[in-house]
């Protein structure tokens, strides 16, 4: 689904490179992409939707060159949710917000459909449609945004960190959002984030940057084990991790705060039982 | 572009004038350029342009600007052609008092716009804040608004650039090759950008205000801004360039 072939991408001022990266990411995966500030997630996050073009390699999405195929044609298939909303958001009404985006793709369905699948998006995000986007608050403003790119029904949702600046609360909704359409409409997830925490409890891939390089690849719970590795990309694992490493055997899966306490749980079972 | 606003670092000869100076060289050979009529003076102006950039170590922000107003330059050019009817014809409608007038129309264009974006290439924004406050005696309010509006161009044309890239992501056609039906689509987005500016520059405001805004006056900048002899040969220069202007 996406494939990047010894991709290297530079900007003129050098600041900030993707050095001859190569992964495949297959449909329905959630993969994060993880490093230090200036490690070249966001450019590489860029590169897959095509926003920026590789100076050497190719990218290729369903099979399709990103150096030959137009980004607004590519936006039916894959939606890009940036780390500011301000910056998606250009309408007076949350309905004409995400009305604006479906128009723009949806080229040949005609008003009814786009009027239906506006309503659609409103109900599941609890909008009545009428709020002026620019007067909610930050986190109600990046679920506007997120609600734009969900109407289209992309196959591949690239986030760029759509979680800073949130609350807990907003936070959640807006993962769990996501989460859902990875796991009931097999959608391909690609996300840059700073928060292992989160990285912890919704990625199943991590994919950590360093100076421009893909230094590991793997499932999400060996890249938070690989203790070299995380110092290697200047990461910390989730505190939920450190403690599972320092209480050793028996923890080795406990990522979250709720396997954190089945294996607790299954600990105190084994005392009890005289194991 | 947005580049060509930013400060150069130096330690040219016009690194060294004060900044109301080199503010004033800018506004003289801008004012030179509008006054003369003879179309020789004003190719030797666009020559003093690259020279002031050749001395101000900036040659490549200089040719930058010229390749940049290229474009508007020939579509003027061909617009003054089509139109001016007076002198004798030359090519099909084309007169030869067109064709000199299109190429005092471009030079001047040209030449006008230039000195200013170099001279704020080599000039921090807040010593020309400065200078205007301790040399020319405005008020700092003043000062900062001005300096502030500059401050903030290559800000806003980064905002704009990021805000045409999210757009792009989400289908709009501002990847298409079609110059007009870009500039349709760029009117919507005055919405993010403008309420983007407005909540920096109340974020900006109430930064001011907690760093004592207020209290700030003429006396209150500790670097000083004296006139040396390179400032009165600059001003010779500005005088030299509008009297030239007039008498040639």
């Amino acid at each position: 689904m996406i494939l990047l072939e010894n991709v290297s991408f530079g900007y003129g001022d050098d600041s900030s490179t993707v050095r001859d990266i190569s992964f495949h990411i297959e449909r329905g995966e959630f993969a994060a992409i993880l490093g230090a500030n200036g490690a070249g997630k966001t450019t590489t996050a860029k590169l897959i939707d095509g926003l920026l073009k590789p100076t050497k390699g190719r990218v290729l999405i369903n099979g399709l060159d990103t150096a030959k195929t137009r980004v607004s044609e590519r936006a039916r298939h894959v939606g890009y949710l940036f780390q500011n909303p301000d910056r998606q958001i250009c309408k007076n009404t949350v309905r004409e917000e995400i009305a604006f985006g479906l128009t723009a793709v949806w080229q040949n369905a005609g008003e009814d459909a786009i009027a239906r699948r506006v309503d659609e998006v409103l109900e599941s995000f609890g909008f009545s449609g009428d709020e002026e986007p620019f007067s909610l608050s930050r986190g109600e403003r990046q679920r506007v945004a997120l609600a734009s790119v969900i109407a289209i029904r992309p196959e591949i949702m690239i986030l760029d960190e759509p979680t800073t600046g949130l609350d807990y609360r907003e936070c959640t909704h807006i993962m769990d959002t996501i989460k859902t359409m990875n796991e009931e409409q097999k959608t391909t997830v690609v996300m840059v984030c700073h928060d292992m925490e989160v990285v912890a409890s919704y990625a199943t891939r991590a994919l950590v940057m360093a100076g421009g390089h893909l230094l590991g690849d793997g499932p999400v719970k060996t890249i938070f084990r690989d203790q070299e590795l995380l110092k290697r990309a200047s990461l910390l694992p989730p505190q939920i991790v450190e403690l599972a490493l320092r209480l050793g055997p028996g923890f080795e899966n406990a990522d979250t705060v709720e396997e954190m306490t089945e294996a607790v749980s299954a600990r105190a079972k084994r005392k009890g039982a005289g194991v | 572009m947005k580049d060509l606003f930013q400060y150069t670092a130096g330690d040219s000869v016009i690194h060294k004038l004060n900044p109301l100076t080199r503010i004033l060289l800018a506004v003289a050979v801008c004012a030179a350029a509008f006054v003369s009529d003879n179309l020789y003076y004003l190719v030797g102006l666009l020559c003093f342009d690259m020279l002031l950039g050749l001395l101000a170590g900036v040659f490549g922000k200089a040719l930058s600007l010229l390749k940049g107003l290229l474009k508007i330059s020939i579509f003027l050019f061909i617009l003054q052609i089509l139109f001016v009817r007076k002198g004798n014809r030359v090519f099909w409608i084309i007169t030869d008092q067109g064709l000199i007038l299109a190429a005092k129309v471009v030079l001047r264009l040209m030449i006008a716009c230039i000195p200013l974006a170099l001279m704020l290439a080599v000039t921090q924004i807040s010593d020309l804040a400065n200078a205007l406050v301790q040399v020319a005696h405005v008020p700092y309010k003043y000062a900062f608004t001005v300096t502030t509006a500059i401050r903030f161009i290559p800000q806003f044309m980064e905002e704009m650039a990021d805000i045409m890239e999210a757009q792009t992501a989400r289908g709009v056609e501002f990847d298409t090759k079609n110059g007009l039906k870009k500039i349709g689509m760029m009117l919507p987005l005055c919405v993010p950008l403008l309420v983007t500016s407005v909540r920096r520059t109340d974020a900006a405001a109430a930064a001011a205000e907690a760093r004592g805004f207020e209290l700030r006056n003429r006396t209150s900048g500790y670097k000083k801004y004296p006139f040396h002899w390179c400032d009165l040969l600059a001003v010779l220069v500005c005088a030299a360039l509008i009297a030239g202007a007039v008498i040639i």
